[in-house]
């Protein structure tokens, strides 16, 4: 099998995170939201030469970089650096979290808003399939 | 935050900095003293420069402690590796700085009551991280765990094994190679904590784990994390692993 296009990664996530928030699962929802936006960043990326090299830093530059330049009308910076923290404390300190530690609603419609330009830049390209 | 003051003799610790005795000065000045040749002999001047602009930060706001962690504290660096900071009290503003920076924080109390209940990051902080200063609190800690022989709690290290490797095998599953690359690292990781914690071993820096799992007879695991660490394992070889550690959370 052909392996799928960051876009359709990034998009797979945010359906599973979707799903996770509707469901209450707050922890889930965290860590695929997290990685949706890492995908959507990447995808992105890349076509400007914005180097990733695979680093969660790089990609929260990224995000600024293409809020400045105009390809993200959201600066997602900050949403992407609590997500990675939140997500950490989910996954390597075993947190449990609450509707206190993020409106992940919000977050997800943000998300969602970055996924939709990504696709769209994907599908203008040709390259919106399995790569 | 105060140290106790009646003076008793800490029983021996089974490793790290805890084998100092928190209430001798003496000793406890050299701890701090060799943590800061520590820092100069593990940073690059750009890490220096960066661990200076967190600690000058941390200090205005009055934080009670300040404690380089994680590889770097190990002088065991990797590609992947983050500067990671244990800030007790007051977490300062870090957004303009390098986004490698890592910062935890915990308020001071909340911080003992993690080392009470066993939380093995807290630990690690005390045990084996960098003090860059400290106003009493970890001094506090250190005077815990040397009087109550303080270990972490391994079987809620193993709990968050086991929701690790779950989330992890969803991920290697959604095609995501490079989310999952990092997650299966980060799941095989917390199993060998679990594992060596409950083997009496305090888990070290991740790149040092593979030679204390083989030391206490995990080499296929051992093998597993290092591949993980150094290469980039497939996916078939990587659901293998999962489902390996995944074996060793229930059979134990």
């Amino acid at each position: 099998m052909q392996p799928k296009s960051k876009v359709e990664i990034a998009e797979d996530h945010l359906r599973k995170a979707q799903a996770e928030a509707v469901g209450g699962d707050l922890r889930d929802a965290v860590q695929w939201a997290f990685a949706s936006l890492e995908a959507t960043l990447d995808a992105l990326a890349e076509p400007r030469g914005i180097v990733i090299d695979a680093k969660h830093w790089n990609r929260a530059k990224a995000a600024g970089q293409l809020y400045e330049s105009g390809v993200l009308h959201d600066d997602l910076t900050e949403l992407h650096a609590a997500l990675n923290r939140l997500r950490k404390s989910v996954f390597y300190d075993g947190e449990e979290l609450t509707g206190d530690d993020i409106d992940i609603e919000d977050s997800l419609r943000r998300i969602e808003d970055a996924v939709q330009v990504a696709r769209g830049e994907a599908d203008a390209s040709g390259k919106g399939g399995r790569v | 935050m105060t140290v106790a003051t009646a003076r008793r003799q800490p029983s021996q610790a089974p490793d790290g900095m805890a084998q100092t005795d928190p209430l001798d000065n003496e000793a406890w000045t050299a701890r701090i003293n060799n943590d800061r040749k520590r820092v100069a002999a593990f940073c690059s001047s750009d890490l220096r420069l960066m661990t200076e602009a967190v600690e000058h930060r941390c200090r205005a706001l009055g934080a009670h402690a300040l404690v380089l962690t994680g590889s770097t504290a190990r002088g065991r660096r990797t590609d992947v590796s983050d500067l990671d900071f244990h800030v007790i009290g007051a977490r300062p503003e870090i957004h303009d700085l390098p986004d490698e920076i890592d910062l935890y924080d915990d308020e001071p109390e909340v911080f003992l009551e993690k080392l009470d209940r066993g939380d093995d990051f807290v630990h690690w902080t005390v045990r084996h991280g960098c003090i860059l200063f400290d106003a009493g609190v970890l001094r506090e800690a250190a005077w815990r765990i040397a009087e109550g022989d303080l270990w972490p709690d391994a079987r809620r290290k193993r709990s968050q094994a086991a929701r690790a490797l779950e989330f992890s095998e969803k991920l290697v599953r959604s095609g995501d190679r490079e989310a999952a690359l990092e997650h299966v690292r980060g799941s095989l990781t917390l199993v060998s904590r679990w594992l060596l914690l409950s083997r009496s071993e305090f888990p070290l820096a991740r790149d040092e784990l593979a030679g204390q799992l083989d030391s206490i007879g995990h080499r296929e695991l051992a093998e597993a994390l290092s591949e993980t660490i150094h290469a980039r394992p497939d996916v078939a070889t990587s659901l293998a692993y999962l489902r390996f550690a995944r074996s060793l959370t229930h059979s134990s």
